[in-house]
């Protein structure tokens, strides 16, 4: 019984360390998006972001450029706005799901909250670069292979 | 306990939400704020795919969009119609009248306003007669504003001259299905889609121009990489991304490479003998009926390695290329303006239908020829209201006595009543305006000084004193209002109501969203009052209000193959969309016309499963239509093509996208895209400032070198008012269609 507690807890901690890693990250995103961020100033192309961040973070560009988003042009300033704010979309690092997601994903998010439950709730399930928003369009995503 | 990794991500959540609260503003929490007090049902103001659109109303305000879940785009917006609402507020809305004096245009009430449009168009039409007065429309007006003015002008003004900017687009796509069926617009649906094995598409970037339908093709093929993908471009585009087949060919030369699909079809016996036998004629281009073998001997000029020497298309591919398209069960053809806005763009139209009827990939699901409209009311506003120099309502043509007797009668006219000679077409009409024989024109929602080809030719005669232009547009820095002599302020997308007709021959109705703004009205409103202050008989124009003009509208096509009876404004209000022939108010729309069991224009017991009944003997034409080079090839002096086009940021001449900062700041002015091998021989870097020079002007544009073009073709957007290529763009057109090949033009280039 007193093992079988232990290994409980050790479940627990694994599954809360994560959960406060993602916090910290969570969280460090809400604050970019409460302020402009540091961001190179190009007016002449600020929504250009693929053709600076390809370079800058090529990492993501490349998800995004591999993913269904890309695939399909949905540009990077459609979800997240401009980092100097003077965009029509509120500059977030983590777009709102229900002022941003729902111009599209409307049904789906119906959908999962009557499912799940889930109420504008979409990263939890879909985390960012893990499913077919940001990553390769054509292979099936994390969350629906499980 | 296990906690399954959906258990975590949402402790995570909730633990994040939850500091946030503690001091963060999170935007996430902040943004749930803000909620719209209403949806309205209407549909995006951009490209032809006609998606579903909810406009979200707070404090009478538009606040956001979202996509409609029952319309054809199941919920889903692009980049463009995702950001619309910044639009509505432009500070360059004109919310008042203004007329045009000492060259200024100075703000006027509506009284003076139309008191003078009246005028101008009374002394024209007393001193001229009525063909010196003229409306050029728009595939943006609402179906009901294009009724109208065309039943003003032809009814009331007994005037031909009614055109309009689908003239510039899809003209050579009507041409095309009236000649090879009929009977004009596309014969299948979106859904389609769902069901093809393979897609040609041709002519067409649809992945910048459509981008809702081409997400829908890319889903296809992820969703099964099995189904085939052609894109024949002679640029390498998005859209080229998902194909199989990326075929890349000398600009004009399409036409050779049909021909030789055709015959590599009949060579590999992947023809359908039993479909053309039964359902098919074959034409010579001479208009003489002809038979298979003839065809044959026709396409023997067309081998595959006859066309290679013609287009620089390797046979291999054309075989290729020939085979997917066959050997599929079920082949979609998309096509736009690459095929339209040519000399040639009738024949180009004919020859894809050819591959269709050659091998019955028509009327069946996944199988269609499907011509992509660019503009959301081009199909629906214009084609099929007939407003065109040459067109009545529901595809009657005015040089037929029979159809003129026949809306006479709908119309409750006196028999003679609609002039029976043709207006003059776009092109023609606006040289007589430059030449001053037009005396007066009523512009409506298009803006004609930024989207005609050789355009200094038109801006030069808009300029003169003794012709007059009414224009009604909504934003001051249009290029047009430079020009106009009364500016008036319509009511803009979503301050009105009435109905929009996409691609694929379905019929949606906007409602509208929020009062309009300033001192501005529906352009019904507008047309309402310019032809009672014309005198025109009240029993000819009897309509109170929008919903009265869609009623009689219904009623004149009930006695048609076009048949939207159905379409009660009350159906409309409650559903998203439904696609005509819909000849009753319990009948769910026609996805595939043609075909017995589906449209209602067939008999339920027709001896036959497909009536082309767009001719007597219930056949389809399959023309023989020859390679013929563009109108101005490349030469020694000018060696280079240049083309034109969009960019998925920018819609027609930016007076909209230009409104949207992200849209803005995207693709803040026009560039030149360059092959990087043509790049290398002419000096030219990313970013270098290039001098391009056609016979008509010259101009800079910044350098973006790349592969997409190419070698021996730049490509334009022709978005941008300051750098507007349309200045450098020729003007011959198709002389079937009266569309002008904006597509190819020869050119030089060199670093400035």
């Amino acid at each position: 019984m007193k093992i079988l507690q232990v290994k409980k807890k050790r479940k627990l901690l694994g599954a809360v360390l994560p959960a406060v890693g993602f916090c910290v990250v969570f969280a460090a995103a809400t604050v970019m998006a409460a302020t402009p961020i540091k961001h190179l100033i190009a007016p002449d192309s600020a929504a250009d972001c693929y053709e600076c961040h390809k370079k800058a973070t090529p990492k993501i560009a490349q998800n995004w450029y591999e993913s269904k988003h890309g695939v399909v042009l949905m540009k990077c300033f459609v979800c997240h706005g401009q980092p100097d704010g003077k965009g029509s979309v509120p500059w977030a690092v983590v777009p709102s799901p229900k002022k941003v997601c729902r111009k599209c994903h409307d049904p789906a998010m119906k959908r999962m909250e009557e499912k799940f439950g889930l109420k504008g709730d979409c990263y939890t399930c879909h985390p960012f670069h893990q499913n077919s928003i940001h990553h390769d369009a054509y292979k099936k995503s994390v969350t629906k292979k499980q | 306990m296990k906690l399954t990794r959906r258990e975590v991500l949402k402790c995570a959540a909730a633990s994040s939400a939850l500091m946030a609260v503690g001091g963060n503003l999170s935007s996430v929490m902040a943004a749930d704020d803000g909620e719209p007090d209403k949806w309205v049902k209407a549909v995006c103001r951009f490209c032809g795919t006609g998606c579903g659109v909810m406009i979200g109303v707070k404090n009478g305000k538009v606040v956001t969009v979202k996509g409609d879940p029952n319309n054809h785009n199941q919920g889903f917006l692009c980049l463009k119609g995702a950001l619309m609402p910044p639009i509505v507020y432009a500070k360059e809305r004109v919310t008042r009248p203004y007329i045009r004096k000492d060259g200024q245009l100075v703000p006027a009430t509506w009284d003076e306003a139309m008191d003078l449009v009246v005028s101008k168009f009374k002394k024209a039409i007393k001193e001229h007669g009525p063909t010196s007065v003229a409306y050029y429309g728009s595939g943006q007006a609402l179906t009901e504003e294009s009724y109208l003015a065309n039943k003003i002008w032809k009814a009331g003004l007994r005037c031909n001259n009614v055109e309009g900017n689908p003239r510039l687009c899809m003209a050579s796509a009507v041409g095309g299905y009236y000649t090879s069926f009929g009977k004009d617009e596309p014969c299948g649906c979106y859904e389609d889609i769902d069901a093809a094995t393979c897609f040609f598409i041709i002519g067409s970037n649809m992945s910048e121009c459509h981008p809702i339908l081409f997400k829908r093709v890319a889903a296809r093929k992820q969703a099964d990489p099995n189904v085939k993908v052609i894109v024949v471009d002679p640029r390498k585009t998005n859209t080229a991304r998902i194909a199989d087949e990326h075929v890349s060919f000398k600009p004009g030369t399409d036409l050779a490479i049909l021909n030789a699909m055709a015959y590599v079809i009949i060579q590999e016996e992947l023809d359908n003998p039993r479909f053309y036998n039964k359902y098919v004629n074959f034409m010579t281009n001479g208009k003489k009926k002809a038979d298979f073998k003839t065809y044959m001997k026709f396409l023997e000029d067309y081998t595959p390695e006859k066309a290679e020497k013609i287009s620089g298309v390797p046979a291999d591919q054309i075989r290729r290329i020939a085979k997917m398209f066959a050997e599929s069960s079920a082949t979609m053809s998309f096509w736009t303006m690459g095929l339209n806005q040519r000399i040639r763009g009738v024949w180009a139209n004919n020859l894809v239908t050819n591959l269709h009827l050659l091998t019955g990939h028509i009327g069946k699901p996944g199988a269609c020829n499907f011509s992509l409209t660019g503009q959301p009311n081009a199909c629906g506003g214009v084609r099929d209201t007939g407003s065109l120099c040459h067109l009545l309502p529901a595809g009657r043509m005015i040089k037929k006595p029979e159809h003129r007797a026949q809306l006479e009668k709908q119309w409750g006219l006196k028999p003679g009543t609609i002039a029976p000679k043709p207006g003059l077409h776009t092109i023609a009409l606006w040289n007589a305006f430059s030449e001053g024989k037009i005396k007066a024109m009523y512009v409506l929602c298009t803006n004609p000084a930024h989207s005609l080809p050789n355009v200094n030719m038109y801006t030069e005669g808009m300029e003169r004193k003794d012709n007059f232009m009414v224009l009604s547009e909504p934003f001051m820095d249009a290029e047009t209002v430079k020009y106009c002599d009364v500016l008036l302020p319509p009511a803009f997308w979503c301050e009105k109501r009435g109905v929009y007709g996409c691609s694929e021959r379905r019929y949606s109705l906007l409602m509208q969203a929020v009062e309009p703004m300033g001192e501005c009205r529906s352009d019904v409103e507008i047309l309402l009052d310019f032809a009672k202050r014309m005198g025109v008989d009240p029993k000819v124009i009897p309509f109170k209000n929008v919903d009265d003009v869609w009623d009689e509208w219904r009623e004149v096509s009930s006695i048609t193959p076009y048949n939207f009876k159905g379409m009660t404004r009350e159906r409309q209000e409650k559903e998203s969309g439904i696609l005509w022939p819909c000849p009753t108010e319990d009948h769910p729309g026609t996805k595939r016309r043609y075909v017995r069991g589906e449209d209602p224009n067939i008999p339920k017991d027709y001896k036959n499963k497909y009536w082309f009944y767009g001719y007597p003997d219930g056949k389809a034409k399959l023309w023989m239509r020859p390679y013929a080079p563009a109108a101005e090839e490349p030469d020694a002096k000018y060696p280079m093509v240049l083309t034109t086009g969009r960019v998925i940021d920018h819609w027609h001449t930016g007076t909209m996208t230009m409104k949207v900062p992200e849209l803005r700041r995207s693709f803040p002015r026009a560039y030149v895209e360059v092959n990087i091998e043509d790049a290398k021989k002419h000096g030219i870097k990313n970013g270098d400032n290039v001098l391009l020079e056609t016979r008509r002007d010259k101009m800079v544009f910044p350098a973006k070198v790349s592969d997409v073009c190419r070698p021996g073709l730049v490509f334009v957007p022709w978005y941008d008012k300051d750098l507007m290529i349309n200045k450098l763009t020729l003007n011959a057109f198709d002389k079937g269609s009266k569309q002008p090949e904006y597509k190819i033009c020869a050119v030089r280039i060199k670093k400035a």
